[in-house]
């Protein structure tokens, strides 16, 4: 058993179909509250609000408008609203987020849009940034230009 | 005095003003010049921030590396910027912003590509498109 979960950590990403029980499909059309333990693939329209444990993953084509909380999120297909994960969040090529992010991780492939607010960093809450630099004679030290 | 390379002489490259975005065809070679649209000047520089630096604004067609012992607290424009120390001000990227696992960053981000190492730190309104910088906006 330990070592199929340590098959399937290693494998995140893949979104092979092992790791959803639930799947949304593509003609779907929902509106409500959603609360899963295990993993969601979601391929409809889907507005409201959305719980899992696990990992989600919003397909190419799809559409989500509202809340989610997940432990990994895979975005493919349009979001319009804010997304909480505890794990990764991994926006692809065609993804599409407007809304805003609180996750551990961050992975953006080239091609996607994302416009909102971000917050990365352990368990969503960025360390402050100190106003100070590290190195009190470090001050205002100098710039080295890059020789071409 | 620096002597020019032979191989660079007569090329040219592409770079968008970082004050009105127009784009302008400058010498590889050049190091700073005169927008020919709004006249301001440009650096052409790339640079490497290994320290503190505060400015009101720090803006090049280059790229800037800011190195695990830099921290940058200024609004920046820039082509590309790889962020392996900490930035505390909005950034406008006309390329890619590439965050290391070391790497800190407090405020506005617009850019057309964004890449984000495990371990990272981010906070702050991003705008991550392929056409998500317009400076004359």
């Amino acid at each position: 058993m330990q070592e199929r979960k340590t098959q399937k950590e290693g494998t995140m990403g893949s979104n092979s179909s092992d790791d959803f029980t639930t799947v949304i499909g593509p003609d779907a059309v929902f509106k409500g509250e959603l609360r899963f333990e295990k993993g969601v693939r979601h391929l409809g329209a889907f507005e409201g609000q959305i719980e899992t444990k696990g990992h989600l993953l919003i397909a190419e084509g799809a559409r989500l408008v509202g809340e989610v909380s997940a432990g990994n999120i895979d975005v493919e297909g349009n979001v319009k609203g804010n997304l909480k994960s505890s794990g990764k969040v991994r926006l692809t090529s065609s993804a599409k987020l407007e809304g805003d992010l609180h996750t551990s991780r961050l992975e953006v492939a080239d091609g996607a849009v994302f416009i909102g607010r971000c917050v990365v960093g352990s368990n969503g809450t960025a360390k402050p940034v100190e106003n100070k630099p590290a190195d009190a004679n470090a001050n205002k030290g100098p710039v080295e230009v890059v020789k071409k | 005095m620096v002597k020019s390379n032979r191989a660079d002489k007569g090329k040219e490259r592409d770079v968008a003003c970082t004050h009105c975005g127009e784009p302008v065809r400058v010498a590889t070679r050049a190091m700073s010049i005169f927008c020919p649209h709004c006249k301001q000047r440009l650096i052409l520089e790339d640079y490497r921030i290994r320290a503190y630096q505060a400015s009101r604004l720090f803006a090049t067609c280059g790229d800037i590396v800011v190195e695990e012992s830099g921290f940058v607290s200024a609004p920046i424009r820039v082509a590309n910027l790889t962020v392996r120390g900490r930035i505390q001000g909005d950034i406008d990227a006309r390329g890619v912003v590439s965050v290391s696992a070391t790497g800190r960053i407090r405020g506005d981000v617009r850019a057309s590509r964004l890449k984000v190492a495990a371990g990272a730190t981010l906070d702050g309104f991003f705008r991550i498109a392929p056409d998500a910088v317009s400076l004359t906006s």
